[in-house]
């Protein structure tokens, strides 16, 4: 597929081309070096600050962007790994052929591609590109955030093997994981589980036209960012906006209740939408409030449904299968959540 | 394929350039806040090289979507329906970034503190200081006890026996006692385990009327004095601190604790 653009083309327009492209190169980075300046120029301008409440939820929603761009930079360039550099048979070669094998095989890539839930969704779609099942990339999606390095040494760092916290994120991950993928391949219409603009997106190969895989690396990364971006930017400001107006103090006392606290341990999960790799030290200070069974439901659920996840998710599924999604893991979380209560 | 109209060209390439565009604002924003040491305002320090690290990535695969840009067009023009909800979204998305690029970077206030209980449950043990560990300490180390020694301390004793005595000296900023707001007030801090987003806060109560006369809250203070009864007969702290003095410092380059 890789054609040299100069090639096929008179010596004048490729000059021209390349004339282009510098002047582009250009506009580039005095556009960064502009955002530089405009940054320090108005970094001690105290006009520029907002009242306390604004200025907090600025502050949070700025916390939970910075706090997840560096994994969904991580899983945009893994994804681009995958889709442009590694060979296209490879990945479906070496996976067993008995769909619950290779949905079982398929938990386990988080081991390789250590990216949180936000980084896995630029991922998976690349995964749904290359020729994986929807079912089969859903089964990765909600696996690989959980059982990946960082996230299991994150976890073992804060809880070390106490309550079987550890364990129960780990088993639970896998099980729901291969249970929702179960239960999608069921479906009749796989295609009809994503929108339709992503669905036409995996059916014609859209990148065939780049002159080579440089410039499919950047053209892929230049899609998935426009993607992925406003949603990240939607979810952070919904996660932003709901801590500041709703008081901690609500979810904490509903913790205490041993009724309640995994319900409240899920909420505060889908409230906060921090990355798999770091939530464990998110929840680390409610450990002593908060039963182990509600912990390991956050750490659960957290990492496959939460707001900004949904908003993420929501650039590949339809609303109707995220309902599903939704209410499946919920409910499975909450049961791994009564396990461990009753087991520890 | 046909010329298109400026109108559906421009919204082509809105939707084409917006994800690098926003990406470049949230990596030059984060870069200069690492460069000026203010990353740590939003996320704990540990993560900070990663995160500069993964910026650079992002900002040369920028630079490259600018000078390797593909010869064709393969996006499909949007339709109507497309265009309004993601009109709305880049709308949003373009309101959050002026905000990260342009607004001073800033700390948590106590707005947010409001919201979440002081010295509330959401805190580990592990945390600051233990009372039996608290028996054995010089007055020199508890000198150096910040808002978190203390408050741990609080929430595990309040009885004046393991507090009286001991000198204490703390910066924070202020935030009223809610039950006594004219009398008292807690110099307080937030805790950061992982981002801004789980920040706790915590404080240690001063017995000082009318101290609005001198503070507003929000500012920071350093407040020096020992541990006696609470004179305040509405708060339900048992024990305050009683300030020898307390003057207004500067926003300490580190404002939280971890």
């Amino acid at each position: 597929m890789r054609r040299s653009e100069a090639g096929h083309q008179h010596p004048t327009i490729a000059r021209r081309t390349r004339r282009r492209q510098f002047v582009w190169l250009a506009v580039g980075l005095v556009g960064i070096a502009l955002l530089f300046a405009i940054r320090a120029l108005t970094a001690d301008q105290s006009v520029l600050a907002l009242p306390d409440t604004a200025q907090d939820f600025l502050t949070l929603s700025i916390s939970v962007i910075v706090e997840s761009m560096p994994f969904v930079i991580l899983g945009i360039v893994l994804s681009i790994a995958v889709q442009v550099w590694v060979p296209d048979t490879w990945i479906m070669r070496v996976l067993p052929r008995n769909p619950f094998l290779r949905r079982a095989a398929i938990s386990f890539i988080g081991v390789f591609l250590p990216v949180c839930e936000c980084g896995n969704v630029p991922l998976a779609r690349g995964l749904m590109v290359k020729g994986f099942t929807v079912s089969e990339s859903m089964t990765f999606l909600l696996a690989a955030p959980i059982i990946n390095p960082i996230t299991i040494i994150t976890t073992h760092q804060a809880f070390g093997w106490d309550d079987g916290i550890l364990v129960g994120r780990i088993l639970g991950g896998f099980v729901i994981a291969n249970l929702i993928g179960w239960l999608f391949s069921r479906h009749p219409d796989q295609d009809s589980l994503l929108t339709d603009k992503f669905a036409a997106e995996c059916r014609v190969d859209a990148h065939s036209h780049a002159a080579s895989r440089w410039q499919e690396s950047v053209a892929l990364f230049r899609r998935e960012a426009s993607v992925i971006l406003p949603a990240l930017f939607i979810g952070a400001v919904a996660a932003g906006a709901i801590q500041t107006l709703v008081p901690r103090s609500v979810l904490v006392e509903l913790g205490s209740n041993p009724l309640w606290s995994i319900l409240a341990m899920m909420v505060l999960a889908f409230v906060i939408s921090v990355c798999s790799n770091v939530d464990a030290f998110f929840i680390l200070p409610f450990a002593s409030t908060f039963m182990p069974g509600s912990i390991v439901s956050f750490l659960v659920f957290g990492p496959i449904i939460d707001i900004k996840m949904l908003a993420l998710l929501r650039t590949t599924f339809t609303v109707k299968t995220l309902v599903q999604l939704t209410t499946v893991v919920a409910l499975l979380s909450a049961l791994i959540g009564l396990i461990v209560n009753y087991v520890a | 394929m046909s010329p298109r109209p400026p109108k559906t060209r421009l919204l082509a390439s809105v939707q084409r350039w917006r994800g690098v565009v926003l990406m470049s604002v949230v990596v030059v924003a984060t870069l200069w806040l690492a460069a000026t040491n203010q990353l740590i305002l939003y996320i704990h320090p540990r993560y900070v090289w990663f995160t500069v690290i993964m910026s650079v990535i992002a900002l040369l695969f920028v630079v490259g979507s600018a000078f390797l840009r593909e010869p064709h067009d393969h996006d499909d023009p949007p339709t109507r329906r497309q265009n309004i909800v993601s009109g709305a979204a880049v709308a949003l998305s373009v309101a959050i970034a002026a905000g990260i690029l342009i607004v001073p970077p800033a700390t948590l206030t106590s707005a947010t503190l409001e919201s979440r209980e002081i010295n509330g449950a959401g805190l580990g043990g592990d945390q600051g200081q233990s009372v039996t560990a608290a028996s054995t300490t010089t007055d020199a180390a508890f000198a150096k006890f910040t808002v978190l020694d203390w408050s741990s301390l609080l929430r595990q004793s309040t009885d004046l026996a393991v507090f009286s005595g001991k000198p204490v000296d703390v910066v924070g900023f202020v935030s009223a006692e809610p039950d006594d707001p004219d009398n008292m007030f807690y110099v307080s801090r937030f805790v950061v385990t992982c981002c801004a987003v789980d920040a706790q806060p915590v404080g240690v109560p001063v017995y000082s009327p009318n101290w609005s006369d001198d503070f507003a809250v929000d500012q920071w203070v350093r407040v020096e004095g020992g541990f006696a009864t609470n004179p305040s007969r509405s708060s339900g702290q048992a024990i305050a601190v009683l300030p020898d003095t307390a003057e207004v410092v500067d926003q300490p380059g580190e404002p939280y604790l971890y």
